[in-house]
């Protein structure tokens, strides 16, 4: 969140560059088991954001020491593929993706059903194959279509959203430009069903009023992907290759 | 991981082969169906998805610029990177290049550079100062068998639509990334005693020695690879070269029919 000087990102009738409403989303399409080797698998594309997730066990927690006795643990890692930004990333894991992996592992734990599987690890592999802005968000949503469909149990699935603020205005899910040079990103995943968070981040600068609006936004673009994700679930258990 | 190699599929592969059989129903120099998308991916200067059976890859082509190697000032440079990440299958762990991802990036890389397929003084900007760098990451979503095919054809068709970004880095206009030639991967794996063309999961499991042939335009070799514990002789390499022959021509024509 640069906010950086004169970077115009509203149009004079109110409409953001792309054209999109304050509160209108990018496009979302989602797609559940297309990973033939993987027990779960999703892909998702928001805006021009692809985030593939793929999900493998329960399986034995090895080494030894990261077992729990009463709960399975969740073993996340979000990736960007070096191709999937303007400038090459070197592979591996850097600060950012460490980060992201951890909140997205304790925001997963929140819902799978961990206690049913003592002593094992559940895998979810995130990779981001091209990134747009919000990533992490679109491997949160990802990986909660991929547990499901590795047929993994839990309270809820996550959805992944954000809403921020740009020359003073709450919009919903903000591009890469937006995100460059706005004033606030306010992440979240939701659980639909509940209406709980079980990941929340946010930067740069919101008043209380401005965050409930942003908050709303988040809720109703929530709702709105949960369908795609029941969908997707339902159209990859109807191929049956799920 | 521990992969326990089940004497059980070595025996039933054995069996397979001394009925002129394959586990998935294929003859022995069938390949799987081939799937090949290009330019698909929004950030990436050249990218494309190949499909084979399980097995699905992305690879992605970035440019950027870097000071030549002082005894080539007027030649870019190209660089194959291969990552076997824990998405593409169970066996694969987290952590630094593994000896098979950098096998992999490895003979893709010499496969396309040994063509001579791109000009490497046409991606001079300023002479002993400054080059285009092509850099070809090879990623595996989901690893079926035969990754080494399905990443080398991945790869030649994703640069085949690369354009090299000169207006972002402000050194001109962007252009297309010109290649005079397209190196097609073949390779073949020891199942049951005999070679099969395009292994799938489980002939690489129960199977032996892997051999690797890039083939160029004309027919010529360009690299081979010969992986994996095991033995052969001149007769199968010369039989096997015989089939690469034709399945790479197949392969270019693919290659060729998703280009405008």
């Amino acid at each position: 969140m640069g906010g950086y000087g004169d970077i115009k990102l509203l149009n004079d009738d109110g409409t953001r560059l792309d054209g999109r409403a304050v509160d209108e989303m990018r496009p979302v399409e989602i797609k559940a088991g297309v990973l033939p080797v993987a027990d779960g698998s999703a892909w998702v594309k928001h805006g021009l954001n692809v985030a593939v997730a793929a999900v493998y066990g329960p399986m034995e927690a090895h080494p030894r020491k990261i077992q729990r006795q009463d709960r399975a643990v969740i073993d996340v890692r979000y990736n960007m593929a070096p191709f999937s930004t303007s400038d090459r990333i070197r592979p591996g894991f850097n600060r950012r993706s460490r980060e992201i992996s951890k909140v997205t592992a304790e925001a997963l734990e929140s819902v799978v059903l961990v206690e049913r599987y003592p002593r094992s690890k559940i895998r979810v592999e995130i990779e981001i194959l091209a990134a747009e802005a919000g990533t992490r968000c679109v491997g949160i949503t990802a990986a909660s279509v991929a547990l499901a469909d590795a047929g993994i149990p839990m309270r809820d699935m996550i959805v992944g959203v954000a809403s921020g603020k740009i020359e003073g205005v709450v919009v919903l899910d903000l591009d890469k430009a937006e995100d460059n040079y706005g004033q606030a990103d306010l992440p979240m995943g939701i659980l639909p069903n509940t209406g709980e968070m079980a990941f929340l981040q946010m930067d740069g600068d919101l008043s209380v009023e401005e965050y409930n609006l942003a908050c709303e936004y988040n809720y109703k673009a929530a709702s709105e992907i949960h369908e795609l994700m029941k969908q997707a679930l339902l159209d990859s258990a109807s191929r049956g290759d799920a | 991981m521990v992969q326990l190699v089940p004497q059980l599929l070595r025996q039933q592969l054995a069996e397979l082969a001394a009925n002129d059989e394959r586990i998935d129903g294929r003859s022995r120099w069938q390949g799987r169906d081939v799937e090949l998308e290009v330019d698909i991916l929004y950030n990436a200067e050249g990218s494309a998805k190949v499909v084979m059976g399980d097995t699905i890859v992305y690879v992605g082509v970035k440019f950027d610029t870097a000071a030549p190697y002082s005894d080539r000032p007027t030649s870019g440079s190209l660089m194959t990177g291969a990552e076997l990440r824990p998405v593409a299958h169970r066996k694969y762990e987290p952590g630094p290049p593994s000896p098979e991802s950098i096998e992999l990036g490895r003979v893709v890389d010499r496969g396309i550079r040994e063509s001579g397929c791109m000009d490497m003084e046409s991606l001079c900007i300023v002479p002993g100062e400054s080059v285009w760098r092509v850099m070809i990451d090879l990623h595996v979503l989901s690893d079926g068998g035969n990754i080494f095919d399905a990443c080398a054809t991945a790869a030649i068709a994703a640069l085949r639509t690369a354009t090299v970004p000169a207006k972002r880095f402000d050194v001109g206009e962007d252009f297309k990334l010109e290649l005079k030639s397209t190196p097609v991967m073949c390779s073949f794996t020891r199942v049951g005693g005999r070679y099969v063309y395009d292994a799938n999961e489980a002939e690489e499991l129960g199977g032996d020695e892997r051999v690797h042939i890039t083939l160029g335009d004309e027919g010529h070799l360009h690299s081979l690879q010969k992986g994996l514990k095991g033995v052969l002789m001149p007769e199968e390499f010369a039989e096997i070269l015989a089939q690469a022959g034709v399945r790479c021509a197949e392969l270019r024509e693919l290659i060729y029919s998703k280009e405008a």
